[in-house]
């Protein structure tokens, strides 16, 4: 009887029920849209973040101080301590393994190099392009100054890794641009009296806005085997996707008590995943890169909570569209309401039928939201980070309950009031 | 007599009123506050980006001498002139900078970087620094010293330790004041006052650079750059391209988001005091037909409810504008741990917005002109 009663009501005079019907459409749809991207932002920021380039800085232990000047170690190649090129695959075996995106050795030679009769005193900057990385488990990785520098920009093309290519730092090629034109092969020596050349073949021309620019740039092999170094590298640098530090990040992880340190071990924070990664490297030093790593921290949070903010007041949007509608829905049906009351209907019979209408018309308007939304999210996802968001199924009950709550709250004042009336005056218009 | 119809009108029926007003002001104030967040929003998050530090770099052109002299301070420049120059098209957008020379010397044998530049500027440059012991607040101060974090581990060296640099036969001695955890280059090296390298290194009045760091979106900081290269013709200002490129792709991003987030709700807010309105325009049908019925003309009639909800839109919006202020006000604190300052240009916005959406609400009234009075009044 009281599911007829509630078909019935519920079937008649659509008209009156689509204004309700649309609001809450209308409002589900920004609410699953909002929350969708919300929930994804961090994540999706962060890989954006990787713009900047690495945020982590691998070196050996036990090395002497760099003599490093924007970014070129001007040290000789025979002091210091080097880390081994052989073990950088295991960095894809860490816990956080994922979350890194990239890492690029690096291994500066101080040479003289001679082009078309000009000898001039600069750096080999041996590094990776697109190298296969072989991985411990069997497969391969592909990485190098592509993921980690990206604002590197190449005129030319890049080296191939393993052959005899280099390019030459913009600033170094405008000494002599013909000797330095792209197919033009130039010769590297590490000093004046050694026999020990290496002739390389220009593919390109290299601008980085730093000092890469006035000096050459060549496969990691062809800068080891000059050296006298093989197999070493001194310098990696890491970009991995982590999350913004927090107050369990920032304590000392010898203090934490076991649940607490298995917390930390399994949240990607900087700290978390440079532990991680002394602990496959041993007997090196894993700093963060501070002022990436802590501007990508401040930048995510806020825009975390700012976001948080903007779906709270959307979700107030919805709530107040659905609630005024709902309320217009009762007060329009005073009259019926007279109708039942006079002939015996109890206050809570009239008040449940309203509001299984209404939840029934919440779930209907939720379910029509929420596909609407997951539409916009995707637009939303596509037109500013490129790539649409990801469908969220957890999303659907989420809109659903919150609906049908607000359906109901918005119902309750005008049926609180209808509880109070009096058929008669009702039914006599008044 | 119109505004006295009116007054009755507003004052009759105060109890529904309520209802569209709380909807009016509500949807006023969400919409003034987002308006204002996507104001200021580029000015905050350009001030945020400024940890990552300096952007703008002023040296000679990079040339063949640059490359023969490698670490030490390749192509110097003359630190009055140019100083003079950066002083002069100094902004408040500057927020620091430095000049910097550096040169190898050595410490108990061992060579390492000594980078000479204005500690108290320095560190306004990379405010990531985190900085054990004292700082060296005067860039006068030619004594005291920083220490980067592996050049302390290395010679292990605490505040207050004392030091020797030796640079070609000349010598000085320093006090560390702090240790510097930097996170970046200058982990390896001792940050002293400018005057100190370059009388080590015989090199008075000259610096290798200077490093500015400069507030604002890209297309300003070009600007600036351009302004100061024009001051500066022999040198070369150049940005530095992983802070600038970045900056500004993940700028656009933010913005372009924090925009279609603001417009949704914006649609949804207009959309909900559209219907509130409607609502209440659809329960003045009787008060029409009585209106009709007693020889008003319609537009007359239909002009009075319109000139109602206006006035209700107007006042909703006003109120609901001053919420805005205290919520976004709110909002700054609460995510930029600043306030976002108000715009006035939000006000007349946001009560034109609500007015609109009030009468576009109302204008269903309009249909009523063709209804007999006494339709209405059988209450079909």
């Amino acid at each position: 009887m009281f599911a007829r009663l509630v078909g019935e009501s519920f079937a008649r005079n659509p008209r009156r029920k689509i204004l309700t019907a649309a609001a809450l459409v209308v409002g589900m749809a920004v609410a699953t849209a909002t929350l969708s991207v919300a929930l994804d932002v961090g994540d999706r920021l962060a890989r954006e973040f990787r713009s900047l380039g690495a945020n982590l800085l691998v070196t050996s232990e036990s090395d002497t101080l760099p003599l490093e000047i924007g970014g070129v170690d001007y040290r000789p190649v025979d002091e210091g301590a080097y880390l081994d090129e052989a073990s950088l695959g295991k960095l894809k075996t860490i816990f956080w393994r994922h979350n890194i995106l990239g890492f690029t050795p690096f291994l500066d030679v101080p040479v003289i190099v001679s082009a078309d009769g000009s000898r001039l005193h600069t750096t080999l900057v041996g590094t990776w392009y697109e190298h296969a990385v072989p991985v411990p488990d069997g497969t391969k990785f592909n990485t190098g100054a592509g993921t980690t520098h990206p604002w590197w920009k190449v005129q030319g093309r890049w080296f191939h890794d393993n052959s005899n290519e280099c390019v030459v730092g913009i600033a170094l090629g405008e000494t002599n641009p013909s000797a330095f034109a792209i197919g033009k092969t130039i010769t590297a020596a590490k000093s004046e009296d050694t026999a020990q050349t290496q002739s390389l073949v220009v593919t390109g021309i290299i601008s980085t806005g730093d000092a890469e620019d006035r000096s050459v740039v060549v496969p990691l092999v062809v800068a080891e085997n000059l050296s006298g170094h093989p197999g070493k590298i001194r310098q990696l640098f890491v970009s991995a996707l982590t999350k913004p530090a927090d107050s369990l990040s920032e304590r000392d992880p010898k203090t934490l008590s076991a649940k607490d340190y298995d917390r930390w071990f399994c949240s990607p924070y900087i700290s978390s995943i440079s532990f991680q990664i002394r602990q496959v490297l041993p007997g090196t030093d894993v700093r963060a890169i501070r002022r990436v790593a802590d501007t990508e921290g401040r930048i995510l949070s806020r825009m975390g909570t700012l976001l948080w903010i903007v779906t709270l007041a959307a979700l107030a949007g919805a709530a107040l569209a659905v609630a005024a509608t709902a309320a217009t829905t009762v007060l329009e049906r005073r009259d019926e309401i007279g109708i039942m009351k006079a002939i015996g209907a109890t206050n809570s019979i009239v008040g449940g039928i309203f509001l299984a209408e209404q939840v029934l018309l919440a779930l209907i308007g939720g379910a029509i939201g929420y596909l609407a939304g997951v539409g916009l999210a995707w637009i939303l996802g596509e037109s500013v980070f490129g790539t649409p968001s990801s469908l969220r199924i957890v999303l659907l009950p989420v809109v659903l309950g919150l609906a049908s709550t607000i359906a109901i709250v918005g119902s309750l004042v005008p049926l609180w009031r209808a509880a109070n009336f009096q058929p008669a005056p009702i039914l006599r218009g008044e | 007599m119109f505004a006295r119809l009116l007054w009755k009108l507003l004052h009759a029926s105060r109890g529904r009123l309520v209802v569209a007003m709380v909807a009016l002001v509500s949807g006023a104030a969400v919409i003034s506050a987002l308006l204002n967040l996507q104001l200021d929003i580029e000015r905050k998050l350009t001030q945020e980006f400024r940890t990552l530090g300096a952007n703008l770099v002023i040296s000679r052109a990079q040339t063949v001498q640059a490359l023969s002299q490698a670490a030490e301070s390749p192509a110097l420049i003359d630190e009055r002139e140019v100083l003079s120059q950066v002083e002069r098209n100094r902004t408040h957008e500057v927020v620091a900078a430095a000049p910097f020379l550096y040169i190898v010397a050595r410490v108990k044998a061992k060579p390492l970087i000594v980078a000479g530049t204005w500690l108290d500027e320095a560190i306004k440059l990379a405010p990531t620094w985190k900085i054990a012991g004292g700082q060296v607040a005067s860039r006068g101060d030619l004594t005291s010293c920083l220490a980067g974090r592996n050049v302390a581990q290395q010679l292990s060296l605490t505040p207050g330790s004392k030091l020797e640099l030796n640079y070609l036969g000349r010598t000085a001695r320093m006090t560390v004041a702090g240790i510097v955890d930097a996170g970046a280059a200058e982990d390896n090296q001792l940050l002293v006052n400018l005057p100190v390298t370059q009388a080590l290194a015989g090199l008075n009045g000259q610096i290798g650079m200077v490093q500015l760091s400069v507030n604002g979106t890209p297309k300003t900081i070009e600007a600036f750059a351009k302004k100061l290269a024009a001051a500066l013709p022999v040198l070369e200002v150049r940005p530095i391209r992983q802070v600038a490129e970045a900056e500004g792709a993940l700028l656009g991003r933010i913005r372009l988001l924090i925009l279609s987030m603001v417009l949704l709700i914006l649609v949804l807010t207009g959309l909900c005091v559209l219907a509130t309105m409607a609502a209440l325009a659809m329960e003045r049908r009787e008060d029409v037909g009585l209106m009709k019925a007693l020889g008003g003309s319609i537009s007359r009639i239909v002009g009075l409810f319109l000139a109602e909800v206006g006035v209700l839109g107007a006042v909703g919006g006003l109120v609901g504008c001053l919420a805005g202020v205290a919520l976004s006000h709110w909002m700054g604190q609460r995510v930029f741990g600043a306030a976002i300052s108000p715009r006035w240009e939000i006000f007349p916005l946001t009560i034109a917005l609500m007015v609109a959406a009030a009468l576009a609400g109302a204008l269903p009234l309009r249909r009523l002109g063709n209804v007999k009075p006494a339709v209405i009044f059988r209450g079909e």
